[in-house]
C-alpha cells in the first residue's frame, strides 16, 4: 500500500472550507486504494454510480465502460444503511495547542473527513458536540449531500470559536447511546479523554457492549505527551483556575510517568471493551490518521461491520 | 565590629541583585496554557514544597554570597578583650614567672590551676620562638631559681610539663625580682616578664617593688578564676587537760573561711589512725573560727601524731584543709623530794601523800619521776657530779621540794640557790622542824619572802570549833598556770582546811615576787618568785595532813602536779614539734650513731658517719611536705628503735591559704621593656578569612541546589 504524501495539518487548516479540507483529506488518504472498506455490499443490483477513488475495481461495470467509454460502478441495495456518530470533545482541555494546531481543531478536522468519506458511502453521519454545558450540539445523522454541509458547518463553528466548557464526553455519548438503542451505529469519538472520572471510558465500553461500533480518537498534543519545558514556567488550567509556578525539569519525570499510566489505562480499558482506540498526535498527518482509521477498520471482520 | 576599608561596603547592595534576578524572574516566568494541569498538580503536591523551599534556598545563599563578597572586601575585623598578653615571636629576653605554690592546686573544673597555668605558659613559650633566651621562675617561697636565660626550650617545656604545687606560700615579689635581675643581665633591647600567677595578696610586697620605672614589661596572664573561696586549718594546738585525766588532751583548731559566703564545714580530729572525734562549725563570711576537741592519748602511748582536717563540698583546696601536730604526754619531770620528817609510819611520813600525787597508782607513764632523799642526805648534793660516787646530781633533776626541812646549811643553800639561778625550780614548804630563825639565817636566797613563826588557827578551840576556826584558800590566781585547771571558786581547793599556817616577813632580793593565793584571813598562802632564770614556790602550810587536809581533798593532785610542772617549765612543751614548711629541723642526737628521717611520700634522710657522730644535733632541712615526721636511730649499743620523742610535724604556712586577690596597685609597674609595651588590652582579629571561607562554602551549596 502506497502511503499518501503527507499533509501538514496545520498547512490544511489554513485552507478554505471544511468541505474542501475534508475532500482534500480523504482524497490524500485513499487515492489508489483499491477497495473501500467502509462500503456496503448487497446481492442485489440499485443502480450505476460514477468511478471514484476508493470504490472498488470489482464492481466496475466493464460493459458499460466499452458503451460509454467512462467507469461506472455498479451501486447494490444495502441491507441496512450505516449510521455513524461522529463526537467531537469540544472542551476547554482541547484547544491546547503545544506549537501546532490545537487538539480540537485536528479533530474537527478528522471528524469531518470521516463525516466527509461516509457521506460519500451515501452513510448517514450525524454529529454530537460536547464542552460547553449551556450549548447542546448535535446533528441528526442523514446520508444526504446537503447535509453533509449542515453537518461541516456546524463542525466549522465549533473548530472556530474555540473549545470552552469542561463537559465530559460522556454526555455526548449519553445521548448517543439513547439515539441509537434500536439500530447498531458506528461512533467515533474524537478527545483527549481528560476527565475527572471514568465515566467516558465507561460509556463507551458500554456503547460497544450494546454491540455499537466504537472508535475512539485519543487527541493528543506532542507537548503533553514529551512535556518539552524548560525554564521557570507558569502553567494555567484550561478548565480550571488552577495555576503552578514551577520547574519543568524538576516535575517531569513524574508528570511523563503518569501520563504514561494514563494512556495505559486508556488503551487497557477500551481494548478490554473491544473499542477501536487510536491515539493521535496532533502534528500527525491528517489523512495518515484517516488511513489508519478506514485501514483498522478493514482489518475488523463482517461481525465488526455495522452493516 | 570594624572595617578596614568601609567604602567596600556599598558593594552590598550587590544584595538586591539575586533578589531582583528572583523576583523579575518570577514575573517574567513562562505563561503556559495546559489541559494536563491535573496531571502537573498531582506531581506538586509532591515536589512544589521541595521546589519553594529550593528557590528560598538559592535566594538566600546568592543574597549571602553577594554580601559575603561586599563585607569580605570591606575587610571587617573585631576587638576582643585579649586573654593573654600580646607575645611577639623574634629574638628578646624573657621570664615566665609561675605560682607554684600550694594554691596553685586550686582545682578549677577538676583540674589543677597550675596544669592550665603551665598550658599557657607553654603557649606563650611556643609563641616566642626559637630565638628568645627564657628563663622559668617559680613563685613559691624560697623556690630555687635559675641563673641564667636559656634558648633551650626543650627543657624549658620539660619543666614547665614536669610542675607539681608546691606546699609552700607564694613569693610572687621575690620571684619577680630574681626575673628582673635575670633579665638585666640580658643584651637584648626587649625584655618581657610574662606572670601566671594567682595574684594572691599574700604573694605581692607592694612596698619592695622588685624593678623600678626602667624594668622589664610586664605581662600578666589573667588566669585567675573571678572567685577563689577557700577554707582552710589554720591553726592547731594541743595542750594537757587535766580535767580529762592523765592522759587528757584539748585540741585547739582554727579554720577559716576566706569566702564571701557563710559555710558549714564537718571537722575530724585523728589521734594516730583513728578518727576520734568529729565536729561542725559555722562560718560566716571572712570568718576565722575556733573549735576545741577534747580526747585522750591511746593507754600506753606517751607520744603520738594527730590531726584535724575539715570537709566541706564547696572547697577546691585540699592541701590546706588539714593540719598535723604532735601530741605527747608532758615530759617527764624529774622531781628532787628532800623528806625533812621521815616516819616508818607510812602514812605519817611527811611525803606520803607528796610522792601519791606525783606518781597515781605509780605508774610509768605518769610523766614524773621521783627520787626521795632524806634531809641528810641533801647534804651530798652537788651542781654537777656525774660520776661522782655518792653525790647527788642536781643536773638530773628539775625540781626539788624541801617539804618539812630544817634549815640547809649556807653552802648547801647556795648551791641550791646557784641551781636554782640556772633554771631549777624549788618548792619550799615547813612544818615542825621549820625554823624561822634559822631560815632567815641560811634559806633566804631561796625564798621569795621569809618566815616567821606559824600560827595555829585552832589552838584552844575545843575541837567542835576546830573546824570552824579554820583557814581556808582563797583569791587564787585562776590565770595562772598552777590554778588553770580550777574554777575561781573551784570547791575541791576551797573546802581544804588550813589549821596551821607560817607568818611572812620581810621581802628577800628575789624578782617577780607575787602571792598567787591566800588564806581567808588574808594571809599568804602561796607565793612565787624568779632566782635567775629559775623559779621558787613557797607553799605556808604543809604537804602533808599536819597542818592542813588539803591532801585529802579532790585538788590536791592537780595542784601539786600543775605546780611541779610549772617549776620545771613543762607547760610550753606541747606542739613545740611543729614546723612549717620548708624550715630548718634540728634534731637531738645524743648517743646516736645513725639517725634515719621519714616523711610524707617517704621523703627523709640519713644521718651517719661524720654527719653524725661527735654531733650533739643534725639538721634535717628536707621538710617540704605536711605532714608526719617519723625518727628511728640507733645507738651505739646497736639498738635500732623509733625516737618518738624526736618525731615532728610540718604544715604549710596558714598566709597561703587567703586567696584574697590583690589590688592591681599591688604589682609592679610595667616598664617599657625596650620594646612595645604589652599592656594593650584589646587584640584586633581580622574576619575577612572566615567570610572568604563562608562565602566558598556558600558557593558549593549554591551549585548543589542548583544542580538538584
Amino acid at each position: 500500500m502506497n502511503l499518501p504524501e503527507r499533509i501538514d495539518p496545520a498547512q490544511l487548516a489554513r485552507l478554505g472550507s471544511l468541505t474542501i479540507k475534508a475532500r482534500v483529506i480523504v482524497e490524500g488518504a485513499l487515492s489508489g486504494l483499491h477497495r473501500a472498506s467502509v462500503h456496503g455490499s448487497s446481492v442485489e443490483f440499485a443502480e450505476h454510480k460514477e468511478y471514484s477513488p476508493g470504490d472498488e475495481l470489482r464492481h466496475v461495470d466493464w460493459k458499460a465502460y466499452g458503451k460509454l467509454d467512462r467507469y461506472y460502478v455498479k451501486q447494490f441495495e444495502q441491507e441496512s444503511q450505516l449510521t455513524v456518530y461522529v463526537v467531537l470533545d469540544a472542551s476547554a482541555s482541547m484547544a491546547f495547542s503545544g506549537g501546532g494546531i490545537p487538539k480540537v481543531e485536528y479533530a474537527g478536522l478528522a471528524l469531518a473527513a470521516l463525516a466527509y468519506l461516509v457521506i460519500q458511502q451515501q452513510d448517514k453521519v450525524g454529529l454530537v458536540a460536547c464542552g460547553d454545558r449551556a450549548i447542546e450540539t448535535m446533528v441528526p445523522p442523514r446520508a444526504r449531500t446537503t447535509h453533509l454541509h449542515d453537518l461541516l458547518g456546524v463542525l466549522d463553528t465549533l473548530m472556530t470559536k474555540g473549545a470552552k466548557g469542561d463537559e465530559s464526553p460522556a454526555a455526548a455519548l449519553s445521548r448517543i447511546a439513547e439515539l441509537a438503542r434500536r439500530r447498531r451505529a458506528l461512533i467515533v469519538l474524537a478527545s483527549d479523554l481528560f476527565d475527572d472520572s471514568d465515566d467516558t471510558l465507561k460509556l463507551l465500553a458500554q456503547l460497544r457492549a450494546q454491540r455499537h461500533d466504537v472508535t475512539v480518537l485519543h487527541t493528543l498534543d506532542p507537548h503533553e505527551l514529551a512535556f518539552p519545558y524548560d525554564g521557570l514556567t507558569q502553567f494555567e488550567s484550561l478548565e480550571t483556575p488552577n495555576k503552578l509556578l514551577v520547574n519543568p525539569a524538576a516535575i517531569k519525570k513524574d508528570y511523563l510517568a503518569r501520563m504514561d499510566a494514563f494512556l495505559t489505562k486508556c488503551r487497557g480499558t477500551l481494548a478490554a471493551a473491544g473499542v477501536d482506540y487510536h491515539l493521535v498526535q496532533t502534528d500527525r498527518a491528517l489523512e495518515r490518521t484517516l488511513l489508519d482509521l478506514v485501514v483498522a477498520r478493514s482489518r475488523l471482520g463482517p461481525g465488526r461491520r455495522a452493516s | 565590629m570594624g572595617f578596614l576599608a568601609p567604602l567596600m561596603l556599598v558593594g552590598i547592595v550587590a544584595l538586591a541583585v539575586p533578589i531582583a534576578i528572583h523576583l523579575i524572574g518570577r514575573r517574567r516566568a513562562r505563561v503556559v496554557k495546559f489541559a494536563a494541569l491535573d496531571f502537573l498538580m498531582g506531581t506538586k503536591r509532591r515536589t512544589a514544597r521541595r521546589f519553594r523551599l529550593r528557590e528560598r534556598l538559592l535566594l538566600i545563599v546568592r543574597a549571602v554570597a553577594c554580601a559575603a563578597v561586599a563585607i569580605a572586601l570591606a575587610k571587617p575585623y573585631t576587638s576582643c578583650s585579649r586573654k593573654g598578653p600580646q607575645v611577639t615571636r623574634g629574638p628578646q629576653a624573657a621570664v615566665i614567672v609561675i605560682d607554684d605554690s600550694f594554691a596553685s592546686g586550686y582545682l578549677i573544673d577538676g583540674q589543677p590551676w597550675l596544669k592550665k597555668a603551665a598550658d599557657e605558659c607553654r603557649r606563650i613559650l611556643q609563641q616566642l620562638g626559637p630565638e628568645a633566651e627564657i628563663a622559668i621562675v617559680r613563685a613559691s617561697e624560697a623556690a630555687e631559681h635559675p641563673t641564667e636565660l636559656t634558648r633551650d626550650h626543650l627543657r624549658l617545656r620539660d619543666q614547665l610539663l614536669a610542675l607539681e604545687p608546691s606546699a609552700r606560700p607564694a613569693d610572687t615579689t621575690r620571684a619577680l625580682s630574681h626575673a628582673a635581675q635575670l633579665l638585666a643581665a640580658s643584651s637584648h633591647a626587649r625584655r618581657t616578664v610574662f606572670l601566671a600567677s594567682l595574684l594572691a595578696k599574700h604573694g605581692l610586697r607592694p612596698n619592695d617593688p622588685p624593678w623600678g620605672k626602667d624594668g622589664p614589661a610586664l605581662a600578666v596572664l589573667e588566669l585567675r578564676p573571678s572567685s577563689m573561696a577557700n577554707l582552710a586549718v589554720t591553726s592547731l594546738r594541743v595542750d594537757a587537760d587535766p580535767g580529762a585525766g592523765s592522759r587528757g588532751m584539748a585540741f585547739d583548731a582554727e579554720v577559716a573561711n576566706y569566702s564571701d559566703v557563710a559555710q558549714k564545714v564537718e571537722l575530724s580530729l585523728t589521734i594516730g589512725e583513728r578518727v576520734v572525734a568529729r565536729g561542725t562549725l559555722d562560718l560566716a563570711a571572712r570568718d576565722k573560727r575556733s573549735k576545741r576537741f577534747l580526747a585522750a592519748l591511746p593507754p600506753g602511748t606517751r607520744a603520738t601524731d594527730a590531726s584535724v582536717a575539715i570537709t566541706s563540698p564547696n572547697d577546691a583546696l585540699a592541701v590546706d584543709d588539714k593540719r598535723w601536730v604532735r601530741a605527747s604526754l608532758a615530759d617527764r619531770v624529774r622531781v628532787l623530794l628532800v623528806n625533812g620528817d621521815p616516819r616508818t609510819v607510812r602514812h605519817d611520813d611527811e611525803l606520803f601523800y607528796l610522792e601519791a600525787a606525783l606518781r597515781p597508782g605509780d605508774r610509768e607513764d605518769s610523766g614524773t619521776f621521783v627520787r626521795t632523799i632524806t634531809a641528810e642526805e641533801l647534804a651530798g648534793i652537788e651542781p654537777h657530779a656525774r660520776g661522782k660516787a655518792g653525790a647527788i646530781d642536781l643536773a638530773e633533776f628539775d625540781v626539788v621540794v624541801l617539804a618539812n626541812v630544817a634549815a640547809l646549811a649556807a653552802e648547801r643553800a647556795t648551791v641550791l640557790a646557784d641551781w636554782v639561778r640556772s633554771g631549777g625550780g624549788i618548792m619550799i614548804a615547813p612544818g615542825d622542824r621549820f625554823d624561822p630563825a634559822a631560815y632567815d639565817r641560811t634559806m633566804l636566797p631561796l625564798l621569795p619572802q621569809s618566815l616567821r613563826d606559824p600560827i595555829d588557827t585552832t589552838w584552844g578551840a575545843t575541837p567542835q570549833d576546830r573546824d570552824s576556826r579554820a583557814l581556808h584558800l582563797v583569791k587564787w590566781e585562776s590565770d595562772h598556770p598552777i590554778f588553770a585547771p580550777f574554777s575561781k571558786t573551784a570547791p575541791e581547793l576551797a573546802d581544804a582546811k588550813f589549821f596551821k599556817i607560817a607568818l611572812l616577813g620581810p621581802t628577800t632580793d628575789t624578782a617577780d615576787r607575787k602571792v598567787l593565793a591566800r588564806f581567808t584571813n588574808g594571809a599568804a598562802a602561796l607565793l612565787e618568785a624568779s632566782i635567775g632564770t629559775g623559779r621558787t614556790l613557797l607553799l605556808t602550810s604543809t604537804l602533808d595532813r599536819d597542818w592542813n587536809d588539803l591532801p585529802i581533798h579532790p585538788g590536791y593532785l592537780p595542784f601539786v602536779q600543775q605546780s611541779i610542772r610549772y617549776l620545771a617549765r613543762k607547760h610550753g612543751s606541747f606542739g613545740s614539734t611543729e614546723h612549717a614548711v620548708g624550715s630548718s629541723v634540728a634534731l637531738a642526737t645524743p648517743d646516736l650513731k645513725k639517725l634515719e628521717v621519714r616523711g610524707p611520700d617517704n621523703v627523709g634522710a640519713i644521718f651517719e658517719g661524720d654527719r653524725i657522730i661527735g654531733r650533739t644535733s643534725v639538721r634535717f632541712s628536707r621538710t617540704e611536705r605536711p605532714g608526719v615526721y617519723r625518727v628511728t636511730g640507733t645507738d651505739k649499743a646497736g639498738a635500732n628503735g623509733v625516737r618518738d620523742e624526736l618525731a615532728f610535724v610540718v604544715n604549710i604556712d596558714p598566709r597561703g591559704s587567703d586567696l584574697t586577690a590583690a589590688p592591681p596597685s599591688a604589682l609592679p609597674p610595667s616598664g617599657t621593656g625596650g620594646g612595645s609595651s604589652p599592656s594593650d588590652e584589646s587584640r584586633r582579629i581580622e574576619l575577612w578569612h572566615a567570610l572568604a571561607a563562608a562565602l566558598l562554602l556558600l558557593l558549593l551549596a549554591e551549585g548543589l541546589l542548583v544542580q538538584r
